[in-house]
């Protein structure tokens, strides 16, 4: 059986190189399926590329998923001989509210390729942050049908941390608080995580603290934000800092930035933005969820999806964007 | 009251019940011995006492230190005494059907060969892990040899009471000890049975910059399974003049291995005015061992007084905390953990009674039941009367319930009658958050160490209180080695 490794960037944590394996059979055709003539653009953009992958079944539930260790890191050395690779893979993805039942996404489809940055924009309760919770897999939502394809991987069938290890973050739209334990012992306990994914020694208190310490800057934070407990009597703009901070020491090939934007003044969303735009390379991927125009004049999406009652309606660049300035979401659809 | 000659016999109230056990003779006799006045009021035995407590009560009589004369007990002791044995007559062994005994069945003691320790232990070994000036107090008595009071002020006077050379300070001592108590049955039992009183004495104005460590040890024991139960009774009292300052940390610890024993402390707190005191307890006894504690704290105008309790020993444990109010603006800060990891009993009830204007009170009471067959009882009454006014009391309890029929039964509960206040309460009883357990998963830490992190910072919200950084770390580490295996079972 053929496999198709592609090398992928070393880390500045030396891990071992990472690889991941084809996707499913449908990559081969990839995008038959966008049936709406909205995805277009997509469609034009992604069939003319040619395609890194190959049929693999066996290979897909057996391949162990390499951990991603803050390959924002990584210097931006391409391994697809610059030919994109796809990320992340959503079909015709449906899901409900576990307790209620109640239908919520009803057939998203969506792909993503590395170091592409797209936006997820709708009106109130049209899905975008159920989208969202569901990739990372929300125990609130329950998928009903659909596939989800994360690098290779059926997405689905692994467990939250898992998907956090294979290199999937989600910013969460209103972070919790953890009273009792402290920011640094939580970002600690993550990033060791990664390491024993990696099979690499994990990082002591005092380790980790040179490690961390220069990425406070990045987030515009003082050293003593590390020992408050996590999110606890944050205002609003320290506790999307602080989800920034996370993805900058855990990294992510694909960030989810669940609205971001949302509680935040001007300068701070600048900040987080700014950050944001720094952790960027060519390889990983941000989908980002807003209601606001704001947030991708400072994070500038390549594609821009819209939401509507559990279905992407409309793909497009950043000009849908201006449209939906103008005339609201009713412009759109 | 008077000195009577040695007779071999105990004297012993009228039938006792069958099921009474009976408790041994005190193995060390003494050639004197001093009687207090159980059988001067005997006529009201039949009607009043219970056989079990006035057998308990001349035991302990019995057992305590002979002295040649009765002269060298010293006469706040002695009042101590008379007072508690006057009020034994007529106490009865609680039951489930008193309302402070509700949840918290004490029969286990009943039901177990109570025999005083008479003596302190004849060979103590005791590592010093503490870098504090230490008093050591094991089965009661106070053992002189093993303490290090080096590091106090002079003018602070930490030891027996038998030991005040100062007359000033004894006649000071003298004027508070006993007085004003609302103490139950086991407040008596030690006022009855604690061979001495240990006192620690801040003059006026003195501000102790380290804190005196009372460390408790429980030597004499059953071993486990079996139903010995030797009591012993050791009894402080903290006196804390005018703003005067001063930490004490009480940690109450087992001997080797999981021994039966009952320790049944009683301390006693008088802050004078703008005075403070930052009270750490530690209670770490055996799994097989009954503690009942009572901690009395009065507080005069503009004194602080700042508890932090960690309690995770005992079969049976039992903290009785009352705070009165003497005078205005008084600051009163109390935040408590219990951990309940076996099939074990931990109690808290305080009761904080506001009598003056602009008192602040704050109450953080939470516990961990991780054991099914684990219980934890709350009960904490605040009290603001008519002239408390402007008051400002916070109370909240949390607990946190690992196991199906792990129990808990809180009782939080404020009485105001005065109408110019600010007081607030809540009680949550769960299970850890399932949000915040996803917190944690989405960042790649599985879900067994996140349930970890989260009992653990359930109960570090108290333990990072305690204001002495070993002491603190200390029960950290062993908070963890107990949760351990609980945390394994529940994941």
């Amino acid at each position: 059986m053929a496999l198709n490794l592609l090398p992928y960037p070393p880390c500045t944590l030396s891990s071992p190189p990472q690889s991941y394996s084809s996707s499913s059979a449908t990559s081969s055709v990839p995008f038959t399926r966008y049936a709406s003539p909205s995805n277009s653009l997509l469609f034009t953009l992604t069939a003319t590329r040619p395609l890194p992958f190959r049929t693999n079944h066996a290979r897909r539930h057996l391949t162990p998923l390499s951990a991603s260790l803050s390959t924002f890191d990584s210097p931006s050395t391409s391994g697809s001989h610059g030919k994109k690779k796809l990320l992340l893979e959503v079909k015709d993805l449906t899901a409900v509210i576990a307790e209620s039942g109640k239908e919520i996404l009803k057939g998203v489809n969506l792909s993503v390729y590395e170091g592409e940055v797209h936006a997820v924009m709708g009106k109130n309760g049209s899905g975008k942050s159920t989208f969202a919770k569901v990739l990372v897999g929300h125990p609130d939502y329950e998928v009903t049908g659909g596939s989800v394809v994360f690098k290779g991987e059926n997405l689905l069938e692994m467990e939250a941390e898992e998907r956090s290890l294979a290199g999937l973050f989600m910013s969460f739209q209103s972070p919790i608080e953890i009273p009792g334990v402290s920011n640094i012992d939580f970002l600690n306990m993550a990033y060791n995580a990664r390491r024993r994914k990696l099979n690499l020694p994990e990082l002591g208190p005092i380790e980790f603290y040179a490690y961390i310490f220069p990425k406070l800057d990045l987030v515009n934070m003082k050293t003593d934000f590390l020992n408050r407990n996590v999110n606890e009597g944050f205002s609003g703009g320290e506790r999307k800092r602080n989800e920034i901070l996370q993805l900058a020491v855990l990294g992510a090939d694909l960030s989810i930035l669940d609205e971001i934007d949302s509680g935040l003044d001007v300068d701070a969303l600048r900040d987080v933005a700014k950050a944001v735009n720094s952790l960027l390379t060519t390889q990983n991927s941000v989908l980002m969820i807003t209601h606001y125009q704001r947030l991708i004049e400072f994070i500038k999406p390549a594609y821009i999806h819209i939401m509507e009652d559990g279905k992407i309606v409309k793909t497009g660049d950043i000009s849908i964007a201006k449209i939906l300035e103008k005339g609201g979401f009713k412009a759109i659809s | 009251m008077a000195a009577l000659a040695f007779t071999p016999h105990i004297h012993r109230p009228p039938t006792p019940s069958p099921s009474t056990p009976r408790i041994p003779k005190p193995i060390a006799r003494h050639k004197t011995e001093r009687r207090v006045s159980v059988q001067t009021s005997a006529s009201l035995q039949t009607s009043f006492s219970d056989p079990f407590v006035l057998q308990l009560a001349e035991a302990l009589e019995d057992s305590l230190p002979s002295s040649s004369s009765s002269s060298s007990v010293s006469l706040p002791l002695q009042n101590l005494r008379d007072n508690s044995s006057e009020t034994l007559l007529s106490t009865p062994w609680p039951s489930r059907k008193d309302e402070p005994f509700r949840y918290t069945d004490t029969s286990f003691i009943k039901s177990s060969q109570v025999q005083p320790v008479s003596h302190p232990p004849q060979s103590l070994s005791i590592s010093s892990d503490t870098q504090f000036p230490n008093f050591v107090i094991a089965d009661g008595f106070a053992v002189n040899s093993v303490s290090d009071l080096s590091g106090l002020p002079n003018e602070v006077f930490v030891g027996n009471l038998l030991d005040i050379s100062s007359e000033s300070i004894l006649k000071r001592v003298s004027e508070f000890v006993s007085k004003g108590s609302e103490g139950d049955l086991f407040w008596s039992i030690n006022g009855i049975g604690a061979p001495d009183l240990t006192v620690v004495y801040v003059p006026a104005g003195c501000i102790v910059e380290n804190p005196i460590h009372l460390r408790y040890f429980s030597i004499e024991g059953g071993e486990e399974g079996s139903s010995k139960l030797p009591i012993s009774n050791p009894r402080v009292f903290v006196f804390v003049e005018k703003g005067g300052e001063i930490g004490i940390i009480e940690e109450f610890l087992g001997g080797d291995g999981n021994k039966s024993y009952w320790a049944n402390a009683v301390l006693e707190v008088v802050v004078e005015e703008g005075g403070k005191v930052r009270h750490s307890y530690i209670q770490k006894q055996s799994f097989s061992a009954a503690h009942i504690k009572w901690t009395s704290v009065r507080q005069e105008s503009n004194s602080t007084y700042e508890l932090v309790e960690v309690s995770t020993g005992g079969r049976l444990s039992r903290h009785n905390l009352h705070i009165t109010q003497l005078g205005p603006d008084t600051v009163t800060e109390l935040s408590t953990f219990h951990l309940a990891v076996s099939d074990q009993t931990q109690d808290l009830h305080s009761k904080l009674v506001l009598d003056h204007p602009r008192g602040y009170s704050r109450q953080l009471h939470k516990c961990i039941v991780s054991h099914s067959l684990g219980q934890a009882v709350f009960d904490g009454n605040i009290k603001v009367n008519r002239y408390a006014q402007q008051t400002d009391a916070g109370q909240l309890t949390r607990s946190l319930l690992l196991e199906p029929r792990a129990t808990v039964n809180v009782k939080p509960n404020l009485q105001i009658i005065a109408d110019d206040v600010k007081c607030s309460h809540g009680a949550a009883i769960s299970d850890l958050e399932e949000t915040q357990l996803f917190y944690f998963r989405a960042r790649g830490i599985d879900a067994e160490t996140a349930r970890k992190a989260l009992v653990l910072s359930f109960g570090a919200e108290v333990i990072q209180q305690l204001p002495y950084p070993s002491v603190r770390k200390e029960i950290e580490t062993h908070f963890k080695e107990l949760l351990e295996p609980a945390i394994k079972a529940s994941s």
